[in-house]
């Protein structure tokens, strides 16, 4: 499985590649929404796109809402991770399009549960 | 707690507790950096060489949460979190986005407390974090493997001058 990984952080693009590849995913990244945007349109789809919502260039909820604008990209799934923990802001990005939510700080046990209720845990991982 | 003093902008005291700045701290250091990382509610000095890296908040309560510690232990961290071993030399570059993230995923969770609607800016990183005023102030003193980290949320200053002393800050 692949994902894409846009943070600004390279700290946090550090930490959440490796719980993802842990998980058996091939994992890209960029950091910002712009990035990501480049990156989507330069490759196959991935089958997750993991989301930061504060980004300099283009927010998460920007990238969010230019990724459901493309039919093309219909099939990837979208979860926002980001300290913005409030109901309104979580409303608002699945509003835009986003099927998950993951709230900073979380561990590799909170992502890998997400996955399993999204369907995107690896066959091999899943067993 | 009540979230209004009148017509007054009200105090980050009225807002949260230090119970609860820690509460947010601790969750941060376990999930970030391992669930052995424990902060040690217990004040202590931090060096002379501080770095201090800072979110904005600008709402019904404007003002910063400023993570401050020496800059070894800055360091430490940075390898903590980038899972880097011990005697790695690291970047200054890795070390201010690490401790930006911390102050980041902090300071995300603390809005979270207070009146919307509030703005979480994006992480700065220096030696001189934003001024703040005398008495809007909620602070935390924690040792991190035995070595002092401050959590600080802090009312902007009221009194007109300058939002910050930039020349050091470190765009994130």
């Amino acid at each position: 499985m692949r994902a894409l990984l846009v943070d600004d952080s390279r700290t946090m693009r550090r930490i959440v590649a490796g719980m993802l590849e842990g998980l058996g995913y091939e994992v890209a990244e960029a950091d910002n929404g712009e990035h990501g945007l480049e990156v989507l349109r330069g490759g196959p789809a991935p089958d997750l796109v993991c989301i930061d919502w504060n980004m300099p260039v283009m927010d998460g909820l920007g990238l969010v809402t230019a990724i459901r604008a493309n039919p093309a990209w219909n099939t990837v799934t979208l979860m926002m991770m980001t300290s913005q923990v409030e109901h309104d802001q979580v409303l608002r990005a699945l509003t835009a399009g986003a099927q998950e939510y993951l709230m900073k700080p979380f561990n590799a046990e909170a992502l890998r549960a997400k996955l399993a209720q999204l369907g995107l845990l690896p066959e091999e991982v899943a067993r | 707690m009540s979230a209004t003093r009148g017509a007054a902008p009200p105090l980050i005291t009225d807002l949260i507790d230090e119970e609860t700045v820690q509460g947010i701290a601790d969750e941060t250091w376990m999930a970030l950096l391992g669930i052995d990382e424990v902060l040690v509610p217990v004040p202590a000095e931090v060096s002379e060489d501080a770095v201090s890296a800072w979110v904005e908040v600008t709402g019904p309560w404007t003002g910063a949460v400023v993570v401050t510690c020496g800059r070894a232990t800055a360091e430490e961290l940075s390898r903590t979190l980038l899972r880097e071993p011990a005697d790695e030399p690291i970047d200054h570059a890795d070390v201010a986005d690490a401790l930006g993230e911390l102050a980041n995923v902090v300071g995300g969770n603390i809005k979270a407390l207070l009146p919307a609607p509030s703005v979480l800016g994006l992480p700065g990183v220096g030696g001189k974090p934003p001024r703040a005023s005398s008495v809007d102030t909620c602070t935390i003193g924690l040792l991190w493997r035995g070595q002092p980290v401050t959590v600080s949320v802090r009312g902007a200053e009221r009194t007109g001058a300058a939002p910050h002393d930039a020349e050091e800050d470190v765009a994130q």
